[in-house]
């Protein structure tokens, strides 16, 4: 049967100054919730195809980590009509390329592949949003494949291991705290029926969003990607998360002994999220301290001083609910991770007493500019960015994005740190190597 | 660290990337010699305002003296900490302030300095990258800083499996040759590398006539001519001759090593010679490693990973380099496990000689090699990288076509002749690092 379908279409501008006719968004919502942005741009002859679902580990209960992830690789496990390993061989049988990955927040699956092979990207697509077949036989075998990517990441990889033990004592009450991948008691776990269970709450029309970029005419796109993904039916809305962090009340600290050739230390402070007015200074302020050879940590640390391998700041901008801030560094030998942590917070204690240069400030602003204009050289990059603002609130934040980012001064930076940036709010995690 | 933890569900790390594959229609650029030796690569990319460059010398570790490992990437690392006009610091923020980026280093070949800059601040740029080349200072205090950096750096690559593996297996495979040193060095080489190592191997590598450049973005070839002119038209070509390297040449018989680590995981690495791109064997052997080991349609993540939940990770891949190539295979596992995954590896490796490939899993690996190109050279950066390789081997500009071509005749008996002579297990050096009893 056929459904009919009503559009709302929303045509926008992404970026105004360009004169480039490609850069109309064609945007959309089915019947049955399916959101979908469409770019048209036929500099080659591919298409980037992408579909995001709402879910990522910040979705699951305890007990049941890892489960978002876990369900990302069963998705290539086949359906009744395309069955296991069908997914992969049509794709690289028509040239294309594909892979998917799962964070706190989403799990997003793309194909990048030749234009006209548009259609059938869009039929495996909406057949595995609706049609997943979850043999208990493919889970049992695919849990060992998981085993060991957690081997991989985490077991063996002392940064991986020490990051995971900082975000599990930073987040008390978030889930947040779990890794992506999920605890290894976990991942032995989880059953068949709770992943089918998860599949069906969370793979549905209205938690999606399908971007695409590339070499088709968007009304086109449009109308195959009605035709196929509007038949599968709306869902329940799946249910919000709830969890709030509390406030931190005191410094936190972890000490991890195991082989490693040289020392890590991370702290992570809690910060807001996009949402805040403090997130376009916080973004500057990440590249202010780590962005590229003249910010200031690796000036100091890494290059002046030669007191740290490798010295940085991550902020998450697009981070759902309210994340960290990170800081790391790695020291040289003969340097202790006590004396990284100092130099550290004596940065952090910088930003709240003495204002940044001009050149400082002008630097970052035009460096995040720049990378903006980078991506649009990827038509995977730039499927990606659209995807980025949509699901925190609307593709056309990108436009206001620049301008927020420009608007920060100097003031705003010294305000941000002091607010953000107390001692007793910190999490710290050692990496000490084991002789 | 915290955002995305990409999964790399399917093609796995696929670390070949460049070069190996496919083709396009048109011409991928435009090829002038410059009066002084120099070859200009230009390719117009008219839609995004930004400029890629990449400027290859061939100054890359290959030409490391036997007792100065990792005498290339320090001088790569070192070229960018200061020129005639700027300090190091100075041209860090020289190029930042305008949102772009200046990087040099070497490889096995060859070494380059890469310049990405938005459309607008090309005239800078460009000047950057012409005083990093022609005017690099070299200072005493930089050696001295990097020496300890790098050394540092390899202390610590130390905690990683796979680079402890990769390590340990091009000095089984290369023996003899300077391949089979780590491009960095050793943390014992670097330690005795000074500033007049650095000086004497700039100056005897760097020269116009082996070097290439390419200019690829917003851009039109006489717009890059004129700039590239104006900057590098007065190097002047030595009258010294050039450098010779020996091809590698592989040795008689396989070894095995182990290296010691306190790991949950088995890594295990097989490799061993290949091919250079320009032999004819080249083309179907791409086609057998695809296979083998190309991507997630493959016999061995078919039955390592899938089948048999053996490894999150399990591949093969080529890596062709001017005098030598290598193929290997690798795969992680858990310990109790490695043995049953070696002898896996082993038997595919000996099946793939023993019987034709099936009609669908050549297809696929064909059509999947030739159609994948476009996605492979879809950014400015991604262009220039590969337009200066494809010159430095002396493939041509058309080397994507007849790739494509060459591809596309591959039969099934091809594969398996290649594979009965490039696949033998017995033939393959192999690693295991990990726990071991």
């Amino acid at each position: 049967m056929r459904i009919a379908i009503s559009l709302l279409l929303i045509v926008a501008l992404l970026v105004p100054s360009g004169a480039r006719g490609e850069n109309r968004v064609v945007a959309a919502t089915l019947d049955n919730g399916l959101r979908v942005l469409l770019l048209e741009d036929a500099r080659s002859p591919i298409v980037s195809f992408q579909v995001w679902y709402r879910v990522g580990s910040r979705n699951e209960l305890r007990g049941a980590t890892g489960i978002a992830h876990f369900l990302e690789h069963l998705m290539f496990k086949g359906t009744p009509s395309h069955g296991p390993k069908q997914f992969a061989r049509l794709v690289e049988e028509n040239g294309g390329q594909d892979n998917a990955f799962t964070s706190q927040d989403v799990t997003s699956y793309y194909v990048n592949i030749a234009a006209e092979k548009l259609d059938l990207v869009i039929d495996l697509e909406a057949d595995r949003m609706q049609n997943l077949l979850l043999d208990p036989k493919e889970i049992t075998s695919e849990r060992e494949v998981v085993i060991e990517e957690r081997r991989t990441r985490t077991d063996d990889d002392p940064g991986g291991f020490l990051g995971e033990e900082v975000s599990s004592l930073a987040f008390k009450a978030h889930p947040y705290g779990a890794p992506i991948i999920g605890w290894m008691e976990d991942i032995t776990r989880i059953t068949p029926d709770e992943i089918r269970a998860f599949y069906k709450t969370y793979y549905v029309p209205n938690n999606a969003l399908v971007v695409a970029v590339g070499a088709f005419r968007a009304a086109d796109a449009l109308e195959k990607i009605k035709r196929r993904f509007g038949r599968i039916p709306r869902g329940k809305v799946p249910p919000p998360v709830l969890a709030l962090e509390p406030p931190q009340n005191g410094e936190r600290r972890v000490i991890v002994k195991r082989q490693a050739e040289l020392p890590i230390v991370y702290l992570a402070w809690h910060v807001p999220n996009q949402k805040s007015d403090d997130a376009p200074t916080l973004e500057v302020l990440s590249t202010i301290l780590s962005g590229g050879r003249a910010s200031r940590l690796y000036r100091d640390l890494v290059y002046q001083r030669q007191l740290a391998l490798e010295a940085g700041g991550d902020y998450s901008y697009f981070s759902i609910d309210p994340n960290l801030f990170w800081f790391w560094a790695t020291p040289m030998p003969g340097q202790t991770p006590e004396k990284l942590e100092t130099e550290l917070s004596a940065h952090m204690e910088r930003l709240k007493t003495e204002p940044v240069t001009d050149e400082e400030l002008a630097r970052a602003k035009n460096q995040i500019e720049a990378a903006f204009v980078y991506q649009d050289d990827s038509i995977h990059q730039r499927a990606s960015l659209l995807a980025r603002f949509e699901l925190i609130g609307g593709f056309a934040l990108k436009e206001s994005f620049m301008a927020k980012i420009r608007a920060v001064t100097a003031a705003d930076l010294t305000r941000v740190a002091r607010a953000w940036f107390a001692p007793d709010t910190k999490s710290v995690g050692v990496l000490v190597p084991k002789s | 660290m915290t955002a995305t933890r990409s999964s790399l569900t399917l093609l796995a790390a696929l670390a070949s990337l460049l070069v190996s594959e496919p083709a396009a229609a048109a011409p991928l650029a435009h090829r002038e010699v410059l009066p002084n030796g120099i070859v200009l690569l230009v390719a117009e990319r008219p839609a995004v305002p930004i400029v890629a460059v990449r400027v290859l010398m061939r100054a890359g570790a290959v030409y490391d003296p036997a007792d100065r490992a990792g005498l290339a990437n320090l001088t790569g690392a070192v070229l960018t900490r200061g020129t005639a006009k700027r300090t190091g610091p100075e041209l860090d923020s020289a190029i930042e302030f305008v949102g772009g980026s200046l990087q040099a280093g070497a490889g096995r070949d060859g070494l380059t300095v890469s310049l990405t800059a938005q459309k607008k601040d090309m005239t800078l740029g460009l000047d950057l990258v012409s005083e990093v080349v022609l005017s690099p200072t070299l200072p005493d205090g930089e050696v001295t800083r990097k020496v300890a950096e790098i050394g540092a750096a390899i202390k610590r690559s130390d905690e990683d499996p796979g680079t402890v593996a990769a390590r340990a297996l091009g000095r089984l495979v290369f023996q003899g040759h300077p391949y089979g040193f780590p491009v960095e060095g050793t943390r014992e080489s670097v330690a005795r590398l000074t500033r007049d190592d650095v000086v004497n191997f700039y100056r005897g590598h760097a020269r116009p006539d082996t070097t290439v450049i390419a200019v690829v973005g917003a851009v039109t070839v006489d717009e890059a001519r004129r700039e590239i002119m104006a900057r590098f038209g007065s190097w002047v070509r030595p009258t010294a001759s050039l450098p010779s390297v020996a091809s590698a040449t592989a040795s008689a018989s396989a070894r095995e090593e182990t290296v010691k680590r306190e790991l949950t995981q088995t890594t295990i690495m097989f490799g061993r010679q290949a091919v250079l791109q320009t032999d004819p064997d080249y083309f179907p052997l791409a086609v057998a490693s695809y296979v083998l080991g190309g991507g997630s349609a493959s016999r061995l993540y078919t039955r390592v990973r899938e089948e048999s939940g053996l490894a999150y990770s399990v591949y093969s891949w080529f890596s062709p380099w001017r005098y030598g190539s290598s193929f290997a295979v690798s795969a992680q596992t858990r310990t109790a496990e490695a043995p049953k995954v070696v002898a896996m590896i082993r038997e595919e490796l000996a099946r793939m000689g023993r019987e034709l490939v099936g009609d669908r899993e050549l297809a696929l690996a064909k059509q999947y090699l030739i159609g994948s190109f476009p996605l492979r050279l879809d950014t400015s950066g991604k262009v220039a990288d590969f337009l200066v390789a494809v010159e430095d081997r002396g493939l041509g500009l058309d080397y994507a076509d007849r790739y494509k071509e060459r591809i596309a005749k591959v039969t099934a008996a091809d594969v398996q002749r290649v594979a009965v002579k490039y696949f033998p297990p017995t033939s393959f050096d192999l690693v295991i690092v990990g726990e071991t009893k």
